[in-house]
C-alpha cells in the first residue's frame, strides 16, 4: 500500500504540470468576444476630458523646492517613479494609469511604474524598489493614509519629491510630500444629492447603496449627500443604507430586496457606477420602466454615461481619474523652483440628460 | 462513567441535539418566514419569493458540490474562483454562441476539478491545501482572461438570467432539478454509497477494494462543475461577466449551507435537503435584515450565530 502511493505521484505531478498548462495555452489561443468586431471601447481621450483645477485657492498654502529641501532639476531629464495602489481592473484605475503613462510619454520623460495590487506592505516595497531604481520625483496613488513612515524617510534621505493622487497620506506637506491632488468626495455627494433633488422634484423616499465598509470614499460620499439634502430637500427621505460593496452583482441584488420591500422608492444614489448599473439591471429586472426609479451615481464611466444616455440613469456625477497632466504639470512647476499649493483639488464633471449623449467621449 | 451516572438528563439533551441537527435548519427557516409574514410588509407575494429564490439559486448550486466533497471528508475552497473563471471564459467565447462557450467553461472547470481531485487523490495533498492553491490560481487565471468587467449582450444569455417557464425562472428550475439530481446520486447509487464510505474511513474504503481515486476525482470534477453552473447563471442575471467580485466568498456560504444543513464536516454523510434549507435560511435572514435597513455588520453577527449553533448540535452528535 504504502509503495504504491508514493509511486504514483511520480506519474501524476506531470500529468497535473501538463493538464494545467494545457488549459492556460488554449485558452487564450482562439477566444472571440462579443466585441470583436465592434471594438468601441477605445481608451483616446476626448477633448476637454483632462482634470481642471476647481479653486487656485489665493490663500491656500503652497510648496516650493527650496521650502522642502530639494534639488532643482529640469522634469524633461528626470525620471519619473508612479507606484498605482490597486490592480487595473476597473476602469478608475485603467483610466488613471493610462493618462500618468501619456503624459511622461508626450513629455519625453522617463517613466517607472508598479502597481501593489491592492497588498499595502507590496506598495511599501514597490516605492522602495522605485527609490532604488534611480526614480528622481514619486507619483503615489496611495492604497492606505496611513503607514508610509518608513517610504518617506527613505524619500527624504534621497531628497525625492512626492505628490500623492487620488488619496491622501497622512504626513505633514511640504515636509513628508509635496502635494496633494485628487477630487474632493465630500463635494461629489452634495452634487450627487442636487441631482437627486432635481430628479425627484425635492420629495418622497431615496435609497443608499453604500461603498464598502471602512472606506474614506464611501463615508464622504455619504457625508456629502445626506447634509445636502438636510439642508435643501427636508421633504426628501433617506430611508434605506445598505452596502452594495462597490460591485455591479451587490447593487444589483441589494436593489432587488429594496424594490420588494419598499415598493414607493422614488430614488436610488448610487457612490458607484457599477452599483449603479446593478441596480438598472434589479428594475429592469422587475419588470420597471426607464425613469421609474431616478438613479444617480459618482464615477462617470463609459458604461454609466450610456445608461443616462438610455435614461435609466438621471445623473452621473464625475470623479476625474485622469491625473496625469495634472500631476506633471505640478511637478513642473515644482522642479522649476515656483510654488505649487498643498492640496489641488479637482473640478469634476457631471453627466444629466442635457450633456450626455454629446459629452459621453469624455467618459472613461 | 460519567455518563453511565448521568444517564437520563444528557439522553435527553443529545436527542434534542440530535433533533435540531437533523430539523433545526428547517425550523429555522420556518421560524423567519413566520417573523418576516408578521414584520415585513411586501413580503407575502409571489414576486418577493421569486426574488429571494432566484438569488439563492447559485449558492444552493454551489453548495450542492460542496455537499459531496465534504461528504468525503474533503472541502473545495476554489468555488468561488471557478464561478470566477466561468464568468471570464463565458465572456471570452461567447462569440461563438452560447453553447460553445458553455462547452469551453465546462472544460476549464473540468481542468480545475481534475487538479484538484488529482492532488488529493494521487499526491495525497490535504483537500484544504490543495484547492487553496486552485483557488488563489483559478481566480489568476480569470483575472489574466479578462482583466475587467465586460457587458454581455447575447440574447440567449440574457434569456437564461431573467427567462424562465410559466413564470418560474430558469435558474429556480435548474437549481431545484440539480439538487434532486444529486440527492438521487448520493442515496440511490453505488457512486453514492462509495462516497460516502470513502468520507467515512478512507483506508478502509480502500482495504474494501473501493476505486477510491475515480471516486474522489469524480466528485471534485462534479464540485467544480456545479461551481461552473453556478458562475454562468450568475453572470448570464447580471449580464456581464465580473471576474474580480463574482463568486468572492462563495467558498464560504456554501460551506455555511451545507454546515447548517447538518452534514458534518468529518464525512460519511450527506444531507442534500438540509444543505438547500441551509442556503435558503442564510438568504432568508440576509433578506430580512436588508429590508429592515439593519447594519450590514449585522448580517455577519447572525450569521456567526447561525454557525456556532448548528456547529454545536454537530458536536452533540459526534460525541454520542
Amino acid at each position: 500500500m504504502q509503495r504504491t502511493t508514493s509511486r504514483r505521484p511520480l506519474l501524476a505531478r506531470p500529468v497535473v504540470v501538463a493538464l494545467a498548462a494545457a488549459v492556460a495555452l488554449t485558452a487564450t489561443a482562439c477566444a472571440k468576444t462579443e466585441d470583436d468586431t465592434a471594438d468601441n471601447k477605445q481608451s483616446e481621450t476626448a477633448a476637454g476630458a483632462e482634470q481642471k483645477v476647481a479653486t487656485p485657492k489665493a490663500g491656500g498654502e503652497t510648496c516650493t523646492i527650496d521650502a522642502y529641501g530639494a534639488e532643482k532639476i529640469d522634469l524633461k531629464n528626470a525620471t519619473v517613479g508612479f507606484s498605482q495602489s490597486e490592480k487595473e481592473a476597473n476602469p478608475f484605475r485603467i483610466a488613471e494609469t493610462q493618462s500618468i503613462k501619456d503624459e511622461a510619454k508626450k513629455r519625453g520623460v522617463k517613466l517607472l511604474t508598479a502597481n501593489a495590487q491592492s497588498q499595502f506592505s507590496k506598495q511599501i516595497s514597490d516605492v522602495q524598489n522605485l527609490l532604488a531604481k534611480g526614480a528622481d520625483l514619486l507619483v503615489i496613488a496611495p492604497l492606505n493614509s496611513d503607514g508610509w513612515d518608513p517610504v518617506l524617510q527613505a524619500a527624504a534621505a534621497k531628497k525625492v519629491p512626492i505628490i500623492t493622487i487620488d488619496r491622501k497620506i497622512n504626513a505633514e506637506p511640504c515636509k513628508d510630500y509635496v502635494s496633494f491632488i485628487a477630487s474632493d468626495f465630500v463635494e461629489q455627494g452634495r452634487r450627487a444629492a442636487d441631482q437627486m433633488i432635481e430628479a425627484t422634484g425635492g420629495k418622497g423616499e431615496v435609497a443608499i447603496l453604500l461603498g464598502s465598509a471602512g472606506n474614506n470614499v464611501t463615508t464622504e460620499r455619504t457625508k456629502g449627500f445626506k447634509e445636502r439634502i438636510a439642508e435643501k430637500a427636508p421633504d426628501l427621505k433617506v430611508v434605506f443604507e445598505q452596502t452594495g460593496d462597490f460591485s455591479r452583482e451587490k447593487g444589483q441584488q441589494v436593489t432587488e430586496q429594496l424594490i420588494q420591500s419598499k415598493p414607493g422608492i422614488k430614488g436610488i444614489y448610487a457612490e458607484n457606477d457599477e452599483m449603479g448599473l446593478g441596480a438598472v439591471t434589479a428594475l429592469k429586472g422587475a419588470g420597471k420602466k426607464a425613469g421609474d426609479v431616478k438613479i444617480v451615481t459618482v464615477d462617470g464611466t463609459r458604461n454609466a454615461v450610456q445608461g443616462v444616455v438610455d435614461g435609466w440613469i438621471s445623473g452621473v456625477i464625475e470623479s476625474n481619474p485622469r491625473f496625469g497632466p495634472l500631476a506633471f504639470q505640478t511637478l513642473d512647476t515644482f522642479t522649476k523652483g515656483e510654488e505649487v499649493p498643498q492640496d489641488i483639488i479637482i473640478q469634476d464633471g457631471a453627466y444629466n440628460a442635457d450633456n450626455a449623449k454629446q459629452d459621453i467621449g469624455k467618459a472613461y | 462513567m460519567a455518563e453511565a451516572t448521568l444517564r437520563t438528563p444528557p439522553l435527553d439533551r443529545a436527542r434534542v441535539l440530535q433533533w435540531l441537527q437533523t430539523y433545526g435548519v428547517y425550523a429555522g427557516v420556518a421560524l423567519l418566514l413566520v417573523v418576516n409574514i408578521v414584520i415585513t410588509p411586501h413580503f407575502m407575494s409571489a414576486e418577493n419569493f421569486r426574488t429571494q429564490a432566484v438569488q439563492v439559486a447559485p449558492v444552493i448550486i454551489v453548495a450542492l458540490g460542496m455537499a459531496l466533497v465534504i461528504g468525503t471528508e474533503g472541502v473545495d475552497l476554489s468555488v468561488g474562483a471557478v464561478m470566477a473563471l466561468a464568468a471570464s471564459v463565458t465572456a471570452l467565447y461567447l462569440g461563438y454562441g452560447l453553447l460553445p462557450a458553455l462547452l469551453v467553461v465546462a472544460l476549464f472547470a473540468a481542468g480545475v476539478g481534475l487538479a484538484n481531485g488529482a492532488l488529493v487523490a494521487f499526491i495525497g495533498v490535504q483537500p484544504i491545501v490543495a484547492t487553496l492553491a486552485l483557488m488563489v490560481g483559478g481566480r489568476g487565471l480569470a483575472l489574466v482572461l479578462l482583466p475587467q468587467l465586460e457587458d454581455l449582450r447575447n440574447p440567449a444569455l440574457a434569456s437564461l438570467g431573467s427567462g424562465g417557464v410559466a413564470g418560474i425562472p430558469y435558474l429556480i428550475l435548474i437549481a431545484a432539478a440539480l439538487a434532486l439530481l444529486v440527492a438521487f446520486v448520493v442515496r440511490r447509487t453505488t457512486f453514492g454509497r462509495q462516497l460516502l464510505a470513502i468520507g467515512d474511513s478512507r483506508p478502509a474504503a480502500q482495504l474494501a477494494g473501493l476505486p477510491v481515486r475515480r471516486v474522489l476525482i469524480i466528485v471534485y470534477v462534479a464540485c467544480a462543475l456545479l461551481a461552473a453552473v453556478a458562475g454562468v447563471l450568475a453572470t448570464a442575471r447580471l449580464q456581464a461577466s465580473d471576474p474580480t467580485s463574482l463568486g468572492n466568498l462563495m467558498e464560504l456560504s456554501a460551506i455555511t449551507a451545507v454546515v447548517v444543513g447538518g452534514t458534518p464536516l468529518t464525512g460519511g454523510r450527506v444531507n442534500i435537503a438540509g444543505t438547500v434549507a441551509g442556503a435558503v435560511l442564510i438568504q432568508l435572514l440576509t433578506a430580512t435584515l436588508i429590508k429592515h435597513d439593519l447594519p450590514p455588520s449585522w448580517t455577519q453577527i447572525a450569521q456567526a450565530i447561525v454557525i456556532v449553533c448548528a456547529v454545536y448540535a454537530a458536536r452533540g452528535r459526534g460525541k454520542r
